[in-house]
């Protein structure tokens, strides 16, 4: 009951009706574009939710999106956007199989560690530079973590398909495929559901009680919503943004890693393809709020795998699920300014009829 | 080794280097505006995909460049109005609504490819009329520099001029005085009677026009074709020009030339064997680079003024 009282009712409120305007916004565009709107979000709800193989698809991608939406709200609540996650992402990655290739003589159990910890390492390497660079220099973040993102993308694309790829012929793209003993357990056979899951939803757990019930959290607030406060008070601000940046990248890194020991196998120039900027815009729409975004993670993994199975049988192009994804934040946004802007126009017309209240009874 | 670098830096490099700027430098010449009005339009890339798409289409339909042009600025005005509604009328996070904009242009352009025009890719046709290419009558019979500066599409010349006039009308009319208060000092403005909101609609309206050149002239300029993600996040780097040409016009201008030099470059080392996916990375390695520089240097600058001041100071009392 305590926690159901916490919820802002009248924001899951506006959230439900915005959803709905959007998804009917996505069905006009079917319409206009020659598609049956109910048989395409049926496909997208059956191709999401149909099949257990397809359920642990779904998870899945809930599990990438979650934590990636988690990693933009770390940063942001710490004060810096980080709009380089897709870099870390490669990044992350691209270490942690070429660790898997490399020590393949190890122990399975040894190697995934090790691969853990580089992954993470490098992702929170990566998201370092943008933050030394803004807060010891002043150099803006969201232009330096954008311009990261391509350098990553283009570097891993020239490792992966030159001198890192693949030495057996019968693979056509990437990097060698890791060793079976390296992949991790299914959860759910030929589904892409694999033991990353668990650890991911321990992630989330701890990432939620870092950023809501330690200090550590109340302190990255702070910094966040002013860092000059946050200074006089005495709270190493320079410290905790960059810290939160790089505990941003190091997700970033972990997603990575999962992507290619969960499901892929190898690493390959499209690992991702935009997931980060995807978990980004969930943050945005849930205002940085961690429990809001793993419950919004789940509405738009569905969507998400449910757009590729609509692509696939109905030939409606699945940026369909891009399209309401940003009417969707369009909607949001417009709810608030124009709800912020009615109650200026409210307050202001009673100030006004106060005043005139007044001149009136002083000229009695 | 001699004849290495002589392949590299041929005529071709510079004509590259125009054909590459010129989109950065309508696309910031558009920043510029939104950056004096105090606007942080992060929305760039988005614009521009979006004229290059809907140039395209109606280039194709009519089978007419200037149509095409035509409805690249029609859609620009509509997405500056559109951005402008969000960020100066609702006050949303300028940020938010920038990066939104620009998913919402990837996935538009990409699911109207796909679902009208069936093309998956980039969409190639004969149909699709590219402008003409302009030879100025006395320069291109002049042996290198006609290579270099005449045969291209109107949009190479009309930047050109647009720096120009950018600088004139911000820095010499009254109504860029307006725009650069807007951003400085709304309060001011306001109190001598201008309104700072209009003036900040008018530079968002501005930017999504130059936004709806560069993407017209990105795929009508000389390719003729319109590619899923075209823009490559030439937005972006007409953001960091605007920053490191502290949104002076001229500066700017040289920001973008650099830019697309060093793009042609890189287009230009792939002939002697160095890996594309490298070379690409290039542009935005520097432009990271150039950023810190500037911003470092701006910093150097204001405490140097602040220790000639407080000396000065010090020398009268």
């Amino acid at each position: 009951m305590k926690f159901l009282n916490k919820i802002d009712k009248k924001y899951v409120l506006t959230l439900i009706i915005c959803i709905i305007v959007a998804l009917l916004c996505g069905a006009l565009i079917m319409l206009a574009t020659g598609f049956n709107p109910l048989k395409a979000y049926q496909t997208m709800i059956m191709g999401a939710l149909g099949k257990p193989r397809l359920i642990g698809n779904t998870l899945e991608k809930f599990m990438t999106l979650c934590l990636l939406g988690l990693a933009t709200a770390v940063g942001a609540k710490g004060g810096l956007f980080n709009v380089g996650g897709e870099g870390q992402l490669f990044f992350g990655a691209l270490v942690a199989t070429m660790v898997g290739l490399k020590l393949s003589a190890l122990p399975a159990p040894i190697v995934i560690v090790i691969a853990f910890l580089c992954a993470i390492i490098v992702g929170g390497f990566y998201a370092w530079i943008p933050a030394i660079l803004k807060v010891k220099l002043n150099v803006s973040e969201v232009i330096t973590t954008i311009m990261l993102n391509t350098i990553a993308i283009k570097v891993v694309t020239y490792l992966v398909n030159g001198p890192w790829c693949a030495s057996s012929v019968s693979v056509t793209k990437g990097t060698d495929y890791l060793p079976d003993s390296l992949r991790l357990t299914k959860l759910i056979s030929a589904s892409n559901l694999s033991t990353s899951f668990i650890v991911g939803a321990l992630f989330t757990f701890l990432i939620w009680y870092c950023m809501k019930k330690t200090t550590v959290g109340l302190q990255m607030k702070i910094t966040g919503e002013n860092a000059r406060f946050a200074r006089f008070s005495g709270l190493k601000s320079d410290r905790i943004m960059i810290g939160s940046m790089v505990a941003s990248g190091a997700i970033c890194g972990f997603v990575g890693m999962t992507l290619v020991y969960g499901y892929n196998g190898q690493m390959v120039d499209s690992i991702s393809n935009e997931f980060y900027f995807d978990g980004m815009l969930v943050a945005m729409i849930m205002n940085y709020n961690p429990v809001g975004i793993i419950i919004m993670s789940v509405f738009f993994a569905i969507m998400s795998t449910g757009a590729a199975m609509m692509d696939m049988t109905m030939g409606v192009s699945s940026q369909l699920y891009d399209i309401v994804f940003s009417i969707l934040i369009f909607l949001m946004a417009a709810n608030k300014g124009f709800s912020a802007w009615f109650t200026q126009q409210s307050m202001q017309r009673k100030a006004r009829a106060k005043a005139r209240e007044k001149a009136g009874k002083e000229s009695i | 080794m001699w004849e290495q670098i002589a392949s590299i830096f041929s005529i071709g490099l510079f004509q590259n280097t125009i054909r590459n700027a010129t989109p950065v430098i309508l696309a910031a010449l558009g920043g510029l505006f939104t950056e004096h009005a105090g606007i942080m339009n992060i929305g760039m890339e988005g614009m521009i995909l979006m004229g290059a798409f809907f140039a395209v289409v109606f280039s194709f339909t009519f089978a007419s460049a200037p149509m095409g042009v035509l409805l690249a600025v029609v859609i620009g005005i509509a997405v500056g109005l559109f951005f402008a509604l969000f960020v100066v009328k609702l006050k949303s996070d300028e940020f938010i609504i920038g990066m939104t904009l620009n998913t919402f242009a990837a996935g538009i352009t990409v699911y109207l490819l796909r679902s009208v025009f069936h093309q998956t890719g980039s969409w190639v046709s004969k149909d699709i009329k590219g402008l003409e290419a302009i030879d100025i009558p006395i320069l291109k019979d002049i042996p290198i520099l006609g290579d270099i500066f005449s045969g291209y599409s109107a949009f190479v010349y009309i930047s050109w001029l647009l720096v120009f006039a950018v600088w004139v009308f911000l820095y010499r009319t009254p109504y860029g005085f307006w725009m650069r208060a807007s951003g400085e000092h709304p309060e001011a403005l306001e109190t001598a009677g201008i309104d700072p909101i209009k003036m900040k609609v008018l530079a968002s309206v501005l930017c999504g026009i130059f936004c709806g050149f560069a993407g017209a002239h990105l795929s009508l300029g000389y390719l003729n074709c319109f590619t899923e993600g075209m823009s490559a996040s030439r937005g972006f780097i007409a953001f960091a020009c605007v920053v490191f040409g502290m949104a002076n016009p001229p500066k700017v201008f040289g920001a973008a030339l650099l830019f697309g030099f060093l793009q042609a470059l890189g287009i230009r080392l792939q002939s002697v064997g160095v890996p594309s996916s490298l070379t690409e990375a290039v542009p935005y390695l520097a432009t990271v680079l150039m950023l810190v520089y500037i911003t470092v240097r701006g910093a150097n600058k204001k405490r140097n003024r602040a220790k000639k001041a407080m000396a000065l100071e010090a020398a009268n009392e």
